[in-house]
């Protein structure tokens, strides 16, 4: 790390202010929170994936010495409003909308359903509680994947809807989709499945729920991606004006998607503290967490695709299956956006796109880094079947069909311009990096001794935050908000929305304040996690980089101009001639008139000035996004497969990426690699696993497996800032990309290195049971070329 | 309920934890070191990591009475009184800390407390490890933020003051 100039830190790998307390131990995480009388919540789950509960019966554990309540389904229910999901009310969901309770009451739909909740002295006795609940089931049918859940006859889990239908079927064109495949060489069919895996972040959910009778306020002490979001939850469902809920929140051990609002169980301790009294902390297992906090994926595509015989990809046609697990979540959602990603940023002229939602006895669909990341996903591994077929080279494919960087912007064929995207530059620096010649004759010679090594590359774009549209914000949840105050004693403090659970916003947020206003980087401070303070926001989607980023340069802007018209009169200047460096604020050309930024905050809060004089040093700002851009890149991954055990080694691993201009490099490579390594894991080792009877077989970290140090390379990085598209803000975000592109990376590679057994790979799990399976079922014929073609 | 006394970051504490209490719960409940983070519950994350007589464990797998008469060392009592991790370092970080405090090694820092600690007890056992010894040293550690480059990046550089140190002592 490299000594920084005093008033440039935007760009610079600063260290992160975060670190001290997490490196001592001395972070706040929820489980760190003690409250007078505080009590404990352990639930009672279900071991059934589908069944109807007939009785149960808590007066053994409501007998347990320091047991202080045992709460069930049809008690909760009571206690509670009935409504939507709110996530998906807040974004505005109009389809199949099922009705049900925060603990289960006439029936179970998932192995791990909540069923009654304990609440005890300690979690020991919380958990000894449980054991002692007799719940009574009677089995119903499980249905455990989308294809029989999408068959009339199958049991539908929630009696409100009738069926099992999430998401009910449509069917979207856009461009010519008959004529192109009228017109096309050839067409390429093949199914392609995307497992369940999820998010696993090491801290799971928690909550310390504490209700204050007096004065009928209830604080929920969180870990969430929105302490806004989070409040609007527990009020629906607590049926409390917003204003008598208020979330904080501190540390969070990572999230990834999976903690956005309030899960059932949180609403049902919160539910639980107002009914007794007393603060209530619910801190999930690893089992839990694992089993019921929810998953992400699982999802299947039907696809054909019309190609030239030169290896124009000219258009797509995709029917996707989503399982949706049993309650209520994103899945049902994901394929809008996945729709309008599917082109990537290929001259695609036509996309047919259908869709379904299917609803199934487990763990509910959860946001997971990327969530729509398997068009991704799709998108590059049909890329590399046609590739194959043709005899063509992955780069080569990709560099014939990206389209070409021209003004105006080539425009999606689902409507979005490509503005400012290089995928192009990014697919030609990996090839200089990676030195595909070189590689090839290594492979070569690998083969010959019997050693299976496969080169694989796969490009991505990702909306974050996404072109300009002329209809709203660039941002995809809208304007981003932020309060900006000069403190009495002269620290620069931004207020956001944004609720950081490992992206490092603390430092990075200072970073261009401090710039923008012309602080040093430990004059400012960035206020988080308190509803009651901060404005309204969502860490999530890739967005703060640009969307808060561009939120705390133009705002940190708005607060110096005030700042300076309250100098002036101090200093008898005009605020036109004033200047702040390094926490001063002097007069242009005359270094001896600087007065501190601290002293003209303290001069403001004395407060004896005429009513002309506007001594309120606070800003509320907003950033609609600016230009926006789109983030993206290019991977490529160097494996080696062993073929006699399965065991896939990733050699080498280079990314490309284009996420504009870098607040804070570190931190950049730090989500980049983050990414890269779940997509690893989500590839070689995760999934979350049902038996044909709907049980979980992955209920620990010894059946849902974990990339660890030995399992991820060290990953190459380099970085293109080609287009800047907006004055100020060129910030894009790079939270998720990683995760979206690694998977087809690695996917693409194995592919390459079992070529020559004729292996073709249409899904994204291969563990090394599979990758057997995959060679023994290899057609011989795949290897000398195509089969899989309609002329 | 059994009395036991340990002694804990160089300090004596005596406690009377139910036989099944874990160590961790113990730490955290009974002495408020929060420091030590629970992940998994059955021993394979890590995040729990302290250092038993020497030896790093994992205090989710060891009763706090098994720990009765032993010198337990947690995040909170790695960095010496009045101690800094030198290289302009910051007041209360050990070498190790501040290392990776350098080297951006940690982003949600959950499994933070696990890692540190697991590190500090192999260092001082193999102050010369390559990269693929610490890889797997701290294969049995799990982060889900990192990718872990930046991690034995950390352990790699703190490893290789270690070394200009004890050279410029000599």
């Amino acid at each position: 790390m490299t000594a920084i100039a005093a008033e440039r830190y935007t760009g610079a790998s600063i260290k992160r202010s975060e670190d001290p307390r997490i490196l001592t131990g001395t972070g706040r995480y929820v489980d760190d929170i003690k409250l007078p009388g505080m009590l404990h919540a352990a639930f009672v789950r279900s071991p059934m994936a589908h069944a109807r509960v007939l009785s149960v019966d808590v007066s053994a554990a409501r007998a347990l010495p320091g047991v202080v309540a045992v709460l069930t389904g049809a008690e909760l229910e009571a206690m509670t409003v009935p409504g939507p999901d709110a996530l998906m009310a807040l974004m505005g969901w109009t389809g199949p909308t099922p009705e049900f309770t925060l603990l289960a009451t006439d029936k179970v739909r998932l192995v791990g359903d909540p069923v009654a909740v304990v609440i005890a002295e300690s979690r020991y006795i919380a958990e000894d509680g449980c054991e002692l609940v007799e719940v009574e089931y009677d089995d119903l049918p499980p249905v455990v994947d989308a294809a029989f859940a999408l068959d009339p006859g199958s049991p539908p889990l929630f009696a409100n809807l009738g069926d099992n239908i999430a998401r009910t079927h449509s069917r979207h064109e856009f461009g010519d989709v008959a004529g192109t495949f009228a017109d096309s060489d050839r067409v390429v069919d093949c199914h392609i499945d995307v497992h369940r895996h999820q998010n696993v972040p090491m801290e799971g959910r928690a909550c310390v729920a504490s209700y204050d009778a007096g004065s009928g306020v209830m604080t929920m002490h969180a870990a969430t991606q929105s302490v806004h979001v989070t409040r609007i939850a527990v009020a629906m469902r607590l049926g409390m004006e917003q204003d008598k809920v208020r979330v904080v929140a501190g540390d969070i051990g990572g999230s990834f998607g999976l903690k956005i609002g309030a899960s059932r169980e949180e609403l049902a301790v919160a539910a639980a503290s107002r009914h007794i009294g007393r603060p209530v902390k619910w801190v999930e297992d690893r089992g839990e967490n694992l089993t019921a906090s929810g998953q992400a994926r699982e999802e299947s595509f039907d696809v054909r695709a019309a190609v030239s015989h030169d290896g124009d990809l000219l258009g797509l046609d995709v029917k996707m299956v989503v399982d949706t697990g049993a309650y209520p979540g994103m899945g049902a959602m994901v394929p809008d956006i996945m729709e309008a990603m599917l082109p990537g940023p290929y001259k695609l002229a036509a996309l047919g796109f259908e869709s379904t939602g299917a609803i199934t006895n487990k763990a509910t669909y959860v946001a997971y880094r990327g969530p729509w990341a398997s068009e991704t996903f799709v998108r590059e591994r049909v890329l590399d079947l046609i590739a194959k077929d043709l005899g063509l080279d992955p780069v080569e494919i990709r560099l014939r069909n990206v389209a070409p960087r021209t003004d105006p912007p080539a425009v999606m064929v689902t409507g979005r311009p490509l503005a400012g995207v290089t995928s192009k530059e990014s697919l030609e620096r990996v090839a200089e990096l990676v030195d595909f010649p070189a590689f090839r004759r290594r492979q070569a010679e690998a083969r010959a001794q019997g050693r299976y090594l496969g080169i694989g590359v796969a490009t991505f774009i990702e909306a974050a935050p996404g072109p300009r549209a002329p209809e709203g914000p660039s941002g995809p949840m809208g304007m981003e908000s932020m309060r900006l105050q000069l403190t009495e004693d002269g620290i620069v403090a931004l207020f956001t929305g944004q609720m950081p659970h490992g992206q490092s916003h603390q430092t990075t947020l200072a970073q261009i304040a401090a710039d923008e206003f012309g602080v040093p980087f430990e004059q400012v401070r960035v206020v988080v996690g308190d509803s009651d303070v901060v404005p309204f926001g969502l860490t999530g989607g890739s967005r703060s980089a640009t969307m808060t980023g561009g939120v705390a340069l133009h705002g940190a802007r708005q607060l110096k101009a005030k700042v300076l018209d309250f100098a002036a009169h101090l200093m008898e200047a005009s605020a036109q001639d004033l200047l702040i460096t390094d926490g001063n604020v002097w007069v242009r050309g005359d270094p001896a008139s600087a007065i501190a930024v601290t002293e003209v905050a303290q001069r403001a809060a004395s407060g004896h000035f005429g009513a002309d004089v506007d001594a309120t040093l606070e800003v509320e700002a907003t950033f609609d996004g600016g230009e926006g851009g789109w983030s993206g890149g290019t991977h490529c991954a160097i494996v080696d497969v062993d073929a006699e055990t399965g065991i896939v080694k990733v050699e080498r691993y280079v990314a490309v990426e284009d996420c504009g201009a870098l607040i804070n490099p570190a931190v950049v490579e730090g989500q980049i690699r983050g990414g890269v390594a779940q997509g690893i894991g989500a590839v070689l080792l995760e999934r979350s696993a049902y038996g044909e009877d709907g049980t979980f077989q992955s209920a620990t970290f010894m059946d849902y497996l974990m990339p660890t140090a030995c399992d991820v390379p060290r990953i190459e990085i380099e970085h293109l800032e080609t287009v800047p598209l907006d004055a100020d803000v060129n910030f894009r975000g790079v939270g998720e990309g990683g995760m979206i592109v690694a998977p087809p990376t690695i996917v693409n590679a194995v592919e390459d290195a079992l070529s020559p057994f004729g292996v073709r790979i249409h899904e994204q799990h291969l563990p090394p049971a599979r990758i057997l399976e995959l060679i023994a079922e290899a057609d011989p014929g795949q290897r000398l070329g195509p089969t899989a073609l309609v002329d | 309920m059994a009395d036991i006394t340990l002694r804990v970051n160089g300090a004596t504490r005596t406690g009377s934890p139910e036989a099944r209490k874990t160590l961790a719960d113990f730490l955290r409940d009974d002495l408020s070191l929060t420091g030590t983070h629970v992940g998994c519950e059955h021993g394979v994350c890590g995040a729990c990591t302290v250092i038993v007589d020497g030896r790093a464990v994992r205090s989710c797998l060891m009763l706090a009475v098994q720990a009765a008469g032993s010198e337990v060392t947690t995040v909170e009592g790695l960095a010496p009184d009045g101690g800094h991790g030198g290289h302009g370092g910051h007041e209360g970080l050990g070498p190790l800390q501040q290392a990776m405090w350098d080297s951006h090694s940690f982003q949600c820092g959950f499994c933070t407390p696990g890692f540190v600690m697991q590190a500090t007890a192999f260092l001082g056992d193999h102050p010369d490890a390559s990269e693929q010894q610490i890889r797997e040293a701290l294969s049995g550690n799990i982060c889900r933020c990192t990718g872990y480059q930046s991690i034995i990046d950390g352990v790699l550089l703190a490893a290789q003051r270690n070394r200009q140190e004890a050279t410029g002592n000599a």
